[in-house]
């Protein structure tokens, strides 16, 4: 079994290469990565689109993460960065009710001005939380109203799930 | 000459057992494909593939981009997988650059084999890109280059909707041959039973797309076993070709499958496989990891039309209208 936290921090090297190599390292490591959950997340802001395209496979096949790396991931879901911003919140998804705490930063990534893929992407992460998303209903209304097909959907469904 | 050696043939290879004499036999020609293992020398010549069937293949070749094609040995197993087969759909093609596609299928081409490839856009919806494509065997197949693109997706329910194309077999005379709709996909995990709704309806388009063809073959990385294909029960006559054993390289989920209907796809011959890559190259897991984190998965097709025979030909056809 790899060493995930010598893997975690080589993700932070000053290498390229290094830095590809530990995503790439990370991603065959399948599940046992999940304690670089939040590492991965970073490093998809990363410069270099091979250590993106790594970490972004690496959290695709993760599951779940620890309920510790909730916390850590709860401000970056609210990243500048599109798909720091979108791993963070479909890991938060992936918790369940566990991300109850990120209801309100996930329920401020549904107002216009943030990016698409992230306001779908906090609606379903909101409808997987359910009941305990219940302060995000005002937010999934007015995105169930939105012109965007798509974040309608997914807003309409979370409004399913949460209940109420 | 080559000093090569035959190694074990794939995993889980299953023929049908209630197939006609006729497909029954050709379903022992189709057996599964064999992979020579050169030791020294020059590249060995293109292995011969059997005269009574194609081999159609689905590879999800995980980050298939500039890091993967950089690895020599790699690119070794991942060329003599493609040489085993007609037809390999790929997912996952994840790069910058333009050049991954054509330099890999140089490298299949290497030992004189006569590989060709199709290559859709870049999708997703965030700006972590993948892109479909389909190697083939020239000599063995031809693609109509009209056919080729994206499956309409207005509604917006696949995060990389799939890609479709239009093939012929050349070993058989023209109005014989069979012709198919290959149509490639690559699941969100996080939106699996959303994603095989709407494949249902894709599927069902094609079936429609275009009056002389019935064969539609949806391929790829479903990120679901068949335990989960509810909604394609839907389609009257549904079949896969992959069940009851596993597809990743980790052996421990059913995530790729080849899916037609019966009886429009007679064709299919019964004969199915997983090329596990662990047991066929002799990797350990971890080497086998860096090839791919799935392994291919494939099904044998008899080359002429069973029923149907006298479509028109794919030249001059009308190009497909998908509703």
């Amino acid at each position: 079994m790899p060493d995930i936290q010598a893997l975690v921090a080589s993700l932070s090297s000053q290498d390229t290469a290094a830095r590809v190599e530990a995503a790439e390292a990370l991603c065959r490591a399948g599940a046992d990565a999940a304690p670089a959950a939040v590492a991965l997340v970073r490093a998809c802001g990363d410069d270099d689109d091979q250590v993106r395209e790594w970490a972004v496979a690496a959290l695709e096949e993760l599951g779940p993460p620890p309920a510790a790396a909730i916390a850590d991931l709860i401000p970056l879901a609210g990243d500048g960065h599109p798909l720091v911003a979108y791993w963070a919140t479909t890991l938060l998804g992936r918790s369940g009710v566990a991300a109850a705490a990120a209801t309100a930063t996930l329920a401020a990534s549904l107002d216009a001005g943030r990016d698409p893929a992230v306001a779908e992407r906090s609606a379903w992460a909101l409808g997987k939380i359910g009941p305990g998303a219940v302060a995000a209903k005002p937010a999934l209304e007015r995105a169930a109203a939105a012109s965007a097909p798509r974040l309608a959907r997914l807003a309409k469904e979370a409004l399913a799930a949460i209940g109420g | 000459m080559a000093d090569t050696r035959d190694v074990a043939a794939p995993v889980s290879t299953r023929c049908a057992r209630s197939l006609s004499v006729r497909l029954a036999a050709l379903c022992l020609i189709a057996a599964a494909p064999r992979v020579a293992v050169a030791q020294a020398g020059p590249p060995a010549g293109p292995a011969a593939k059997p005269a009574g069937a194609i081999l159609i293949a689905s590879f999800n070749i995980q980050v298939f981009g500039e890091s993967k094609m950089a690895k020599q040995q790699v690119v070794e197993v991942l060329t003599r997988v493609v040489r085993q087969f007609d037809i390999v759909a790929i997912q996952e093609v994840r790069a910058k650059s333009d050049e991954i596609i054509p330099a890999f299928v140089r490298a299949v081409n290497a030992d004189g084999s006569r590989y060709h490839y199709v290559i859709g856009p870049r999708q997703g919806r965030t700006v972590s890109k993948e892109q479909y494509a389909f190697v083939y065997d020239t000599t063995r197949i031809e693609v109509d280059p009209s056919s080729v693109g994206v499956v309409p997706d207005p509604q917006n329910k696949l995060h990389r909707p799939p890609m479709r194309a239009r093939f012929r077999t050349r070993i058989t005379p023209a109005e014989m041959a069979f012709t198919f709709w290959l149509v490639d996909i690559h699941t969100d995990p996080d939106e699996v039973p959303q994603e095989l709704e709407a494949l249902t309806g894709v599927f069902q388009a094609m079936q429609t797309a275009r009056p002389d063809e019935d064969d539609v073959i949806l391929l790829g990385d479903l990120n679901a076993g068949p335990p989960e294909f509810k909604s394609f029960q839907r389609i009257p006559g549904v079949a896969w070709a992959v069940a009851g054993t596993t597809t990743n390289t980790r052996r421990s989920k059913t995530y790729d499958n080849l899916v037609f209907t019966r009886p429009a796809t007679s064709e299919y011959l019964g004969g199915w496989g997983v090329l596990d890559l662990q047991a066929t190259f002799g990797l350990p897991l971890e080497h086998a990891l860096e090839v791919s984190d799935h392994n291919p998965v494939w099904g044998a097709f008899y080359p002429a039309e069973v029923r149907g025979a006298g479509l028109p030909p794919m030249a001059g056809a009308a190009p497909p209208v998908l509703r």
